[in-house]
């Protein structure tokens, strides 16, 4: 029983979604098939007066399909068949002689947002759970259930592509703005605005003759094209072909409209864009569940300490104060802490320029924030995020004081982005309770947060830090501590890939460009500029210093370095950070870092595998490594972490969709032709000879 | 008193010259910004205390019982309730005897306590006529009624009212607290030398007290700036202050014949205090070690145009009601809101006839020496924030008491309105 039904003396009908045992509403076949029996059975209600649509849980109204139910569908007939279900199914609700109206408290998405659009009129909640959106785009698809048909011919094309096309979410007010529902309430008086809303009797759709006409939606199409391969440099296919529907389906009758909806939704679900992308939203569901099995207990953090008030320390101050909870900011210089409250305090303004938060809420966040230059008593704090210098010297006399100043179940956590866990917790009575927390830069806005288990780690330990990221809405990955850990020990390769091909007389924009047209975020050589080149060559030595097949570190970016070109801090790097369009100009100078090279024109292709496989074959030796468990882990940090094409799905999604034999075959003529550090490893060349896979064939993640 | 009242740890913000390093910040950002310093510092978990106490003489428009605001900003949790108090310039004292009462009373047994003051935020004020028709045409219903109405308005109409000078205006006697400072200079004959010789010598041991006043300040960090800004330090000691440059200054107070000048007065600063106050039984339940206890206290009321002798009247009473007499102290503070007004009261303390007189007793309440009064400077020197003074006296004084090894203090400061309030502190080691 996912609806129950109560019809008034009034004879008005409420329909309430509430799927059993869970917190959210979805789209299945079962439900599906509840409200058509429903709605079916109102038709022959002689009394009714009229519908409301409502959801008994108190986040989410309905939260869109039951992917898992389209994963599982066995061929394209099945899929056609369920796109055909709730074509009918909210078409016949539309039907009925009766107005209906939708009552949308939390999350109303995909199917949910399709259905209420198929209703007469809509009423929003003032709630900040309301979020109503199409997010089908972002999953390689479109919305298929009349989303692409009724958006546009409610409130016009270009407000409908600017919701379908980003997978846009807005709250109860835009929505009201743009026509999408109309009217604001809050929960309390929800369903009076709804029972308001149906004494306006059926809708009365006039046909859009302007907007509607094919100029008009020729200019509009035209205009989003050039919007989304501006973003997507074309690798995304769902976003053009919403455009395609939604311009044609508008102004033709309903169905003609559906049966576009599903031709394209069926063609898209046919492509890899779609399954890699789909796949990593159930990566980030797993992320999401992710927990350390019993025995293990997470402790409650209800107060945090961040010791160091740098760029990192800061920014995990500012996220976790956002998130309600206070934190004591400790550095040894009140300059320092002037800084890094500085640093929060923009990254807070920003997000109150974006309307993330009001200002009550920036200020309130602020205040949670404690910065103090003296040793403070830590007995109500529960958990200490270090992200002090990355010296182990250093690190290792914070942990030592803290140890002796801190409860002894407090959990004690680094920010190391290089040094070892087990060396950092070396000197300690209680080395259990410390593990790595390692959050990125800019914290505030990547998800991924590597949670490095040491070889003493408790699970405990483990335990609270995996709760604790779950519960700042990061996403973890536990990785085990070794030398860069998961993202960095990818990237370290890549990056420095990268310079050594620049060396080789590579231009700077035509290396990055490559990897910009294989779908990465930014290209090696700007990523290494917004790092910082001090770091990356302090990492890469680091790394080269520590792992068993280092990668060969040349001094191209000593030299820079020498030259004072720290990357995008110093304003000079690979890039020009200053001056006009700063960013947009190679460092012209940037060639003397080269020293006597003959330059050589390289081929892109060949760039693009020396930069892509020599990641794959460092991922290939981090799961043999059992750096990570799965490949699941190792794909889902590479994109959440550091952007890596998602519609390529990971690293070894890719490797797999070379092949195995192609990817060794790739690597052997580089270690032939380019350098030996190609080598493939042990790893790949055992999967060829077993003919076996990352993945197995055609699955999704975890469906 | 009953029973003694322990001061935990105190801690407070710089006190900066009206419109300097503090200026962004309102009275609420102060007291919130030494408040959660305290709370850190002691490690107390919050939801212990019974209630928080502030002192805040000009209170914001927009935070009206400003110490929940600050409470609640500071991470009090909100079931812990918070009462603003206001004694005038005794209201950072108000704020720690109101929590002796409480606890007198059975109405908890930790608090947090202190006092706010952001000068540089005093508000103009439109004058009542130009209040009056804003009133009028905010009633205004038709266009014609608007425009009639705003044509009334006259020039005179938008010259503002300097709150901060309205506050620090006795009502009841017309002078202002300068010209009270101006008529005990003329009773007890105190000279303009003498007076430019005290304010030296407070900003010459507010300049040696550099290090020792360090302990107590919590850097503040402006918000909103540009750039990164730690404030750390007092701004309103001049190193070096000269005789010479004191003697060109003019009266402000009186331009014929008076003898207080901006430079032998306090400053007008922003600050806040916070204090953590605890009974012995609010001491045992968490485990907190006290710097220091308070163990009689006294306000007394004296005349309103010799408000400066308010600390004669009130160590008067405080000896009465403890038998604790000046001799008994090993520091002495009297804030320092005039350098007439503090060498009146010496003058008054010593006096046999002004003991006789007015303080009802056959012998002179006795000396305040020199070496043991204001030894770190006083208001000024580090400035007068009027709502967040009292509380930096004790804990100023606490923390010297520790530093000489020395056992009783003396506190005290004069109220504007004719008031004084004295409190007996003891250290505990």
């Amino acid at each position: 029983m996912n609806i129950s039904r109560q019809i008034d003396s009034a004879g008005i009908c409420t329909l309430t979604f509430d799927r059993p045992a869970s917190s959210a509403n979805v789209f299945d076949r079962a439900t599906l098939a509840e409200l058509d029996a429903h709605v079916a059975d109102l038709e022959k209600e002689p009394q009714l007066k009229g519908v409301i649509l409502a959801s008994a849980k108190p986040k989410i109204f309905i939260a869109g399909a039951d992917l898992k139910e389209f994963v599982r569908a066995p061929d394209a007939d099945a899929l056609g068949e369920i796109v055909d279900l709730g074509h009918l199914i909210f078409t016949r609700l539309a039907a009925l002689p009766v107005p209906s109206v939708a009552a949308i408290h939390g999350v109303c998405l995909g199917g949910g947002c399709e259905l209420a659009l198929a209703c007469d009129w809509r009423v929003a909640s003032t709630g900040k759970v309301t979020k109503i959106g199409l997010p089908e785009t972002q999953l390689g698809i479109l919305p298929a259930w009349g989303g692409c048909v009724r958006l546009p011919a409610l409130i016009g094309l270009p407000a409908a592509l600017g919701i379908i096309l980003p997978g846009r979410q807005v709250v109860g007010a835009q929505a009201l703005k743009l026509g999408l529902v109309d009217e604001l309430a809050h929960p309390e008086y929800l369903h009076d605005a709804a029972r308001r809303q149906l004494t306006r009797g059926k809708r009365v759709v006039h046909p859009r003759l302007f907007s509607g006409s094919r100029p008009f939606k020729a200019l509009v199409s035209a205009q989003a094209r050039r919007g989304v391969l501006a973003k997507t440099h074309g690798h995304y296919p769902a976003p053009l072909k919403a455009i395609e529907v939604c311009a044609a389906a508008l102004g033709r009758p309903l169905e003609e409209g559906f049966v576009l909806e599903k031709v394209a939704f069926l063609s898209l679900l046919e492509t890899v864009e779609c399954r890699n992308l789909i796949g990593i939203f159930f990566l980030q569901e797993r992320a999401k569940k992710l927990s350390v099995p019993a025995p293990a207990v997470a402790a409650q953090v209800r107060r945090v300490a961040v010791v160091g008030a740098g760029v990192m320390g800061a920014g995990i101050a500012q996220w976790v104060s956002a998130r309600g909870i206070p934190v004591v900011l400790k550095d040894v210089a009140p300059d320092a802490l002037a800084r890094g409250l500085h640093t929060a305090g923009s990254i807070y303004r920003e997000a109150v320029k974006r309307r993330v938060f009001t200002m009550t809420e920036a200020t309130a966040g602020l205040d949670r924030i404690t910065p103090v230059c003296a040793d403070v008593p830590l007995a109500n704090v529960d958990l200490v995020i270090e992200a002090a210098v990355e010296k182990l010297e250093a690190k290792q006399a914070i942990f030592r004081d803290l140890e002796t100043r801190a409860r002894a179940d407090t959990v004690l956590a680094t920010n190391t982005s290089a040094l070892s866990i087990d060396a950092i917790a070396g000197g300690l009575a209680n080395p259990e309770r410390v593990v790595g927390i390692h959050f990125f830069n800019p914290v505030h806005r990547m998800q991924l947060v590597e949670i490095v288990r040491g070889s003493r780690t408790s699970p405990d330990a483990l335990a609270t830090a995996v709760q604790f990221v779950k519960a700042l809405g990061k996403l973890p990955v536990i990785v085990k501590d070794s030398p860069g850990f998961l993202v960095n020990r990818i990237l370290l390769p890549y990056m420095t890939e990268a310079v050594r091909m620049f060396r080789a007389g590579g231009g700077v924009a035509e290396i990055d460009r490559v990897m910009l047209d294989f779908g990465m975020p930014m290209g090696p050589l700007r990523l290494a500029d917004e790092v910082g080149l001090d770091v990356a060559q302090h990492v890469a030595a680091d790394l080269a210093h520590r792992l068993a097949h280092p990668m060969p570190v040349d001094d191209t970016l000593t030299a820079m370095i020498a030259q004072g070109w720290f990357g995008k801090k110093s304003g000079c790097g690979f890039y020009l950070h200053s001056g006009k369009a700063p960013g947009a100009r190679p460092n012209p100078k940037a060639a003397i870092a080269r020293g006597a090279v003959v330059m050589r024109p390289l081929e892109a292709a060949r760039m693009r595998d020396r930069l892509v496989l020599i990641m794959v074959n460092e991922a290939a030796r981090c799961l043999a490594e059992g750096v990570i468990e799965a490949p699941e882990d190792m794909d889902f940090a590479m994109i959440l972490g550091t952007g890596w094409a998602p519609f390529r799905g990971g690293p070894l999604r890719y490797a797999d969709s070379l092949g195995p034999a192609e990817v060794v075959r790739r690597l052997e003529v580089l270690s032939r032709e380019v350098a030996p550090h190609f080598e493939p490893c042990e790893r790949l060349r055992e999967m060829v000879a077993a003919g076996a896979r990352f993945y197995p064939p055609e699955t999704y993640s975890r469906p | 008193m009953k029973a003694p009242l322990y001061i935990v740890d105190g801690v407070r913000t710089p006190f900066c010259k009206m419109g300097t390093a503090l200026a962004s910040a309102d009275a609420i950002e102060l007291g919130r910004s030494a408040a959660a310093a305290l709370l850190a510092r002691t490690g107390v978990d919050p939801a212990q205390i019974a209630e928080v106490i502030f002192g805040c003489v000009g209170q914001p428009i927009d935070a009206p019982n400003i110490a929940r605001v600050i409470a609640l900003r500071a991470g009090v949790p909100t079931q812990v309730p918070a009462i603003t108090v206001h004694r005038n310039c005794a209201s950072g004292f108000e704020a720690v005897t109101q929590a002796a009462e409480k606890n007198a009373a059975g109405q908890g047994d930790l608090f947090l306590v202190g006092g706010t003051e952001s000068m540089s935020r005093y508000p103009l004020l439109y004058n009542e006529s130009a209040t009056r028709k804003f009133t009028e045409l905010s009633k205004a219903k038709t266009l014609a009624q608007r425009i009639a109405r705003l044509l009334r308005f006259r020039p005179s109409d938008f010259s503002p009212r300097i709150s901060l000078q309205l506050g620090l205006t006795d009502p009841v006697c017309g002078l202002n607290m300068g010209q009270t400072a101006e008529v005990l200079a003329r009773d007890w004959n105190i000279s303009r030398d003498a007076q430019d010789r005290f304010a030296l010598r407070s900003h010459q041991r507010a300049a040696a007290a550099r290090g020792r006043l360090a302990e107590e300040i919590a850097p503040f960090y402006p918000r909103g700036s540009h750039a990164a800004v730690a404030v750390t330090a007092d701004n309103g000691v001049r190193d070096p202050q000269t005789l010479e440059a004191l003697a060109k200054l003019r009266p402000i107070f009186d331009r014929h014949g008076g003898t207080v000048t901006a430079g032998s007065s306090s400053q007008i600063t922003d600050g806040a205090v916070a204090l953590l106050v605890a009974s012995e039984e609010g001491l045992r339940r968490t485990g907190l070690k006290p710097l220091g206890k308070l163990i009689e206290y006294a306000y007394a009321g004296c005349e309103p145009a010799r408000m400066g002798l308010g600390p004669v009247f009130a160590i008067a009473r405080a000896e009465a009601a403890s038998g604790l007499g000046l001799a008994d102290a090993d520091l002495i503070e009297i804030n320092e809101a005039f350098a007439a007004q503090v060498l009146a009261c010496c003058e008054a303390s010593a006096s046999p006839e002004f003991a006789k007189e007015h303080l009802g007793r056959d012998r002179p309440l006795g000396d305040i020496r020199e070496e043991i009064l204001n030894v770190n400077g006083g208001g000024i020197a580090l400035g007068h924030p009027v709502g967040a003074t009292g509380a930096r006296l004790v804990l100023t004084a606490l923390n010297e008491l520790h530093r000489r090894g020395k056992k009783r203090a003396l506190v005290s400061l004069c109220v504007g309105g004719g008031q004084g309030g004295a409190l007996w502190l003891e250290a505990v080691s």
